[in-house]
This record gives C-alpha cells, structure tokens and sequence, in this order.
C-alpha cells in the first residue's frame, strides 16, 4: 500500500501552507480519506507521527476524517450515500441500494484531502 | 502578541495527480500518439501482451516500462528495437502521472503511434492514479484463481479492456475462465472482456482490433 508517499504528499502540503501563512506553530491539521481509497488510516497516522518530527508538525494534533462512499446510478437516478458493509465493502460499488442495478459512477469516497490547518503566528 | 488563524487548504493529493494525469493526455494528444495504461498482477502476462501486440500491430510502438523489476522488462522490449523508458519505481506499488511526465521527456513522442505503459505488477494501488492515457487494459491469469476478479473489484470497474489470460492453462490451475469473464461483465458492464493465450494466441486478434477501435475513437 502506498501510505507512505501518501502521508509524505500531505506533509509537505501541510508544512508549505503554514510556511506562506508565516506559521510560528501549527496547533491541528484535518486531513480527509475517501473510505475507497484504501489507506488504512491507522498506518497513515503512524506514519505521519514519523515523518514530522522535528517539523512544525511535530507536536500537531492530526485528525484524519473519513469521507463516506456516495454514488450515482445511472438506471433509477438514486444520488447519494451507500452503506459500508465492512466484511465486504466492494459491494457498494457495485449494486445501487435502492434498485440493485449494477451501472454506478462513485462521485466521493476517493478522497484524499489536505483540508485545513489552525497554526499561530504573530501580529 | 500571538493570533490562531485557521488556513483553508484543500489541496487533495489524488485531484493533484488526476491534473498532472490530464496535462500528460494533452502532450500525447499533441504528439497524435494514443496511449495504454496496462495493469494487472505480477506474471499476469502484462509484458508478454505487449510483446506479442508489437510484433503483430502494424503501428509505431513505443513502451513506458514501469513494473519494479523495470530493468528486466525494459531489457525484453528493447529486443524489438522499439522506444522503451524503463521506470524505476523503487518500492513503490504504483505508477503516478508526475512519473509518467517525465519518462515522456525521454521518449520520441513524434516517431510513436501507440504508447503502452506497463504498471507495477498490483491489482490495488495503481487504481487511483491515472497516467493520462486514453485507455486502460487490466490483464488477470487465470492461475491467479478464478475470483481474483471479484475480490478486485475496483480496478475492473475502471478499466476500459479486460484481458483474461493463459486459458491455456485454465484446466490444469482448475481455475474457471468464464466465471471471471462474467465478474468482469458484471463489475463493469461497460468494458470489453477478452479471454486469451499469450501461448496459442488465442484472443490476440481480438485485443489487436478493440485497441485499434479505441484509437479511432
Ligand atoms: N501458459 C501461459 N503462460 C503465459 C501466458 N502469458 C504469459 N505467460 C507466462 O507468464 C510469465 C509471466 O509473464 P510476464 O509477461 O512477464 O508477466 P508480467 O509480470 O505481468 O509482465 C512468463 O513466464 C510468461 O511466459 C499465457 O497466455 N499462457
Ligand atoms: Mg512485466
Ligand atoms: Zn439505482
């Protein structure tokens, strides 16, 4: 899995946000995941726990959102959240919820989004 | 004296990619050349596919070798005195279109027709990367067992060509061809699903005409 290059990708986003906005300190940064994307959000944490230190994010506290699978279906227009199943979370993909017909576009759940970031800076 | 601001980023790092992916479409289709992001597992059949499509497509040919052991495969290619950019990937499980930039730098775009871009060999990772190709050919074996497409069912979902390989063999892996052609029709109705042997070339004419459909849009 990619985690890696991943996590790498979003602290070099985070830390070159904070360096334009003349961050002293960044006191929490929110990243978002797709639930499709297949990052396993406890690795990425790790993960980005390594990869900070000794950086502005060093002592951060990092909060990893979950975005939630949404589709479109192309037979009876239903537009919207599918459930996860967890033991078999493909599913969703592949069958519309309300009719069951199999020709679907994902339109979320692909994410992976360096949302924001609260930093302190002075005056 | 100190102030907390909040600082709105949403800079999403697959977006980035899929921008980066777009640019490289646009220096392809400056260069009229048509191309094939080509993935599937390790020893699916990948490098061998695009081996038998160069000595039978009657096209200007040229590879971008991107599986971990590029060296290996770059080197296979090379035998055919086509274009070949061996990628080395490193340890990484997946081709990005920033990658895929640059060994287009390296290649005669003008003196090519059809670019195929050999992925690292994962059912996975590379799903969410695309590369700026204009289609995308997953290749599964049949010996990788016969619901190694269900349990993937992302990466056929987005793959334009199926190519379900070494039915040659499909008897003695005790593996069922049609089960996983009718997963692939089923997780992707859209796709083209071809059964095929690199071995008694079976299924080859096949991809050869879908390929050149596709390119003539
Ligand atoms: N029996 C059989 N073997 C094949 C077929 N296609 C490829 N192979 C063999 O499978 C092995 C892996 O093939 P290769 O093209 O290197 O796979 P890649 O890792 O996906 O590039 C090689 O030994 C090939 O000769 C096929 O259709 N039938
Ligand atoms: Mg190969
Ligand atoms: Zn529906």
């Amino acid at each position: 899995m990619h985690e890696l290059s991943m996590a790498d990708a979003m602290v070099k986003t985070i830390l070159d946000a904070a360096e334009k906005n003349q961050a002293e300190k960044i006191l929490e940064a929110t990243i978002e995941i797709g639930k499709l994307t297949m990052l396993n959000p406890d690795q990425l944490k790790f993960l980005l726990e390594v990869l900070t230190e000794d950086t502005l994010l060093e002592d951060s506290e990092i909060h990893i959102e979950e975005i939630p699978v949404e589709i479109e279906c192309k037979s009876c227009d239903y537009k919207g959240l599918t459930n996860v199943d967890d033991s078999d979370h493909y599913l969703i993909i592949v069958k519309c919820p309300q009719c069951g017909e199999r020709d679907l576009k994902v339109t979320s759940g692909r994410e992976c989004n360096v949302k924001n970031i609260k930093i302190e800076k002075s005056d | 004296m100190h102030k907390i601001a909040e600082v709105e980023i949403q800079h999403d790092i697959m977006v980035a990619n899929k921008k980066l992916a777009k640019r490289n479409q646009k220096i392809l289709d400056k260069s009229n050349v048509f191309a094939v992001d080509v993935l599937g597992a390790i020893g699916s059949g990948k490098t061998s596919l695009i081996e038998t499509l160069i000595k039978k497509m009657n096209l200007k040919i040229g590879v971008i070798a991107g599986d971990v052991i590029s060296k290996f495969d770059a080197n296979r290619f090379e035998q055919y005195k086509v274009p070949v950019v061996g990628l080395n990937t490193g340890k990484e499980c997946h081709l990005d279109a920033h990658l895929v930039e640059h060994a287009l730098e390296d290649l005669p775009l003008e003196k090519i027709d059809l670019l195929f871009i050999e992925n690292v060999g994962n059912l996975i990772c590379p799903v969410d990367f695309d590369l700026g190709s204009h289609i995308r050919m997953v290749v599964v074996s049949v010996s990788e067992g016969d619901d190694t497409v269900e349990k993937h069912p992302l990466i056929f979902k987005d793959s334009d060509l199926v190519v379900i390989n070494k039915v040659d063999i499909a008897e003695a892996v005790d593996a069922d061809e049609e089960k996983m052609a009718s997963d692939a029709r089923m997780l992707n109705p859209d796709a083209i699903v071809i059964k095929s042997s690199l071995k008694t070339e079976k299924g080859v004419d096949e991809i050869i005409n879908v390929i050149e459909n596709f390119m003539n849009g």
